[in-house]
């Protein structure tokens, strides 16, 4: 089987839509695949997919100091040692859960042994069903931290899930950014595909996350979304991508026919198949049929 | 579904050491106008006659300096404590590999301490160790810029690539734009899409968010999950409506949920001028300041100044605050 992730580091360039897209396709021509959607702050597949929850569970990603009170004699050591600033108190320590790394620093300075690292709940994994497509989706809890070690059991969940239902591709929906939820997602990939627009802010935001996947050694290539938007920044991506050899697997029109889909809880390719971006994306699922032999 | 903070750490987030007013610009979903509508704000208030200070701190994906047309300037390393080993006067007692929550530190078959993943900078290794034998080496995850143009400053933080400590790059540009605070107006932070902690990171200390979305299904659930944050913090918030005509479903966006109770501080259109001013890398308010999108960010920066402070909502968010 093989894993391939979409990323973009700039957010709103069309990765859910993408991945949506590409499924659909390619399970239309018979691939098997399950998606993982990873952008666990703001899960949106299900949504681009017009699909439901079939079941949810809540995880525990997340480890985080907890304080016994009564065995706690404020003394405020763990206060100055903690060096991400996540306690606070004047009379007695309280714990910031949401920027707590699970160091385990307060523990160790405690000399009540008051303190104790704690496996915390802090999201939730949804299992969706849409057409012959399992999807496996994390979901951060509001104000909880620890998004990289959620993705990471998304990815494992939807690997045996994966497995289970014979699937030939993993396709995952990243989170936006570079840093430790988007690491997460990337690794263990076989291919990335980075998603980018002509605009100057996407293509700084597509240097970075590039940076970041060769970093890593994973092979990518890269899709510009509304190539229409811009001429000139357009035209300053695809020499970028040249000669930074990233090859450039496909090109997708700006098209009005994507916002009226998404309104309806269906998808362009579906909706409008003659739709300028659906061919397009016809084009180039053919060639992501490509990097799966 | 919502956990309930306790209200010191809701005391904590609102608290700061100075009196200028901050005000954020957040929306959960990415690529919805967040930094369009950052920077030209802060063009607006200086048009307005403030000084501003506009912190990017959406150090995966900083962006404000590209769309103001201005380059990054003075840049300083962020760094953290990065444990250094002294083979010498290791005991190979073992008790820092024990410690490493990160499971980071690998002992080798020579005995020696090595670092094999990553390091938070925690310091727990540094702290176990009976024999003197771990360093404070410091290592780099970022860099701050501090760009002065007139009466704006930009202060942006940006994430090493391939690295993973965002939030501590989040902290490092605010401390740094804080130590200023004195000398602005106004504070404007432009945060990351999400929900999580380096959001919360970023908008602490935020009097008003503005939490910015498009009315398309995706906008109007992550609008959702960003307005349940800012309640949970109780934080004074409004919504900034952007593409409003994008053929959609504004009604659902405007009405359902959290949303229907959260006031709508501005409305913008799909507009020429404006993409034109983000192409270009100059905001609207300078490129074409009597255009209608130039009008908006004017007048939304009149209003937030003269609803600051506002006696009564801030009284109102006070009390909501204690109560929590």
């Amino acid at each position: 089987m093989k894993e391939i992730v979409i990323l973009s580091g700039k957010g709103g360039v069309g990765k859910s839509s993408l991945t949506a897209a590409l499924a659909h396709l390619l399970t239309e021509k018979g691939t098997r695949l399950t998606l993982a959607d990873t952008d666990v702050d703001a899960p949106n597949l299900h949504i681009v997919l017009g699909a439901e929850f079939d079941r949810s569970r809540a995880v525990a990603a997340s480890d985080k100091a907890i304080i016994d009170y009564e065995k706690c004699s404020r003394c405020m050591r763990c206060v100055k040692a903690c060096a991400f600033d996540s306690i606070i108190g004047d009379n007695e320590p309280i714990i910031i859960s949401y920027s707590c790394e699970g160091c385990g620093v307060c523990a160790l300075v405690c000399p009540e042994e008051a303190v104790s690292v704690q496996p915390m709940e802090n999201g939730k994994i949804n299992f969706v069903t849409s057409g012959a497509v399992r999807v496996v989706a994390g979901e951060l809890g509001i104000g909880e931290s620890s998004s990289g070690r959620l993705v990471d059991i998304v990815k494992r969940e939807a690997r045996q899930e994966a497995s289970l239902n014979g699937s030939d591709l993993l396709l995952t929906d990243g989170p936006p950014g570079i840093g430790c939820p988007v690491i997460a997602a990337l690794k263990g990939s076989d291919y990335a595909i980075l998603v980018s627009e002509p605009t100057p802010s996407a293509l700084s935001d597509l240097q970075r996350i590039t940076e970041v996947v060769r970093g890593f050694n994973i092979p990518a290539g890269a899709v510009l979304n509304r190539n229409d938007m811009d001429e000139k920044s357009a035209r300053i991506t695809r020499d970028w991508l040249i000669r930074n050899e990233v090859p450039l697997l496909g090109e997708i029109p700006y098209d009005p026919c994507l916002p009226q889909a998404l309104a309806r809880g269906a998808l362009a390719v579906n909706m409008y198949p003659d739709a300028p971006s659906s061919l397009a994306l016809r084009n180039l699922h053919k060639v992501v049929e490509g990097l799966l032999d | 579904m919502n956990k309930k903070l306790h209200p010191e750490i809701i005391k904590h987030f609102h608290s700061t050491t100075f009196t200028t007013p901050i005000i954020g610009v957040t929306g959960g979903k990415g690529g919805v106008g967040k930094s369009t509508i950052a920077i030209n704000l802060a063009a607006a208030f200086v048009a307005n006659g403030k000084k501003v200070a506009l912190i990017d701190a959406d150090v995966d994906a900083p962006n404000d300096s590209l769309l103001l047309g201005i380059p990054l300037e003075n840049p300083e390393p962020v760094t953290i404590m990065q444990p250094v080993f002294d083979s010498d006067k290791c005991t190979d007692c073992q008790k820092c590999v024990k410690a490493c929550q990160m499971n980071s530190l690998f002992r080798s078959r020579e005995k020696t301490i090595t670092m094999m993943g990553e390091c938070n900078g925690c310091e727990a290794c540094y702290l176990v160790c009976p024999a003197d034998a771990v360093g404070r080496g410091s290592h780099s995850v970022g860099t701050l810029y501090t760009t002065r143009r007139g009466d704006l400053t930009l202060y942006t933080g940006a994430l090493q690539p391939g690295l993973a400590e965002s939030a501590l790059v989040v902290n490092a540009v605010k401390k740094a734009a804080f130590a200023d605070a004195d000398n602005f107006d106004i504070i404007l932070v432009d945060t990351a899409p999400g929900t999580h902690c380096n959001v919360i990171g970023a908008l602490k200390g935020a009097g008003h968010v503005l939490a910015v979305t498009e009315p398309t299904p995706l906008g109007a659930h992550d609008l959702e999950l960003i307005l349940s944050l800012l309640d949970m913090f109780a934080v004074q918030t409004s919504v900034v409506l952007n593409r409003s005509d994008l053929p959609g479903q504004q009604e659902k966006t405007e009405k359902t949920g959290r949303a229907g109770s959260v006031p709508v501080a501005a409305e913008i259109k799909l507009d020429k001028d404006l993409l034109a001013g983000y192409l270009q890398g100059t905001p609207v308010v300078e490129l074409f300041p009597n255009s209608s999108a130039a009008k908006i960010f004017l007048d939304l920066a009149d209003r937030l100044a003269a609803a600051w402070p506002d006696q009564k909502t801030q009284a109102k968010t006070k009390a909501r605050q204690e109560q929590l």
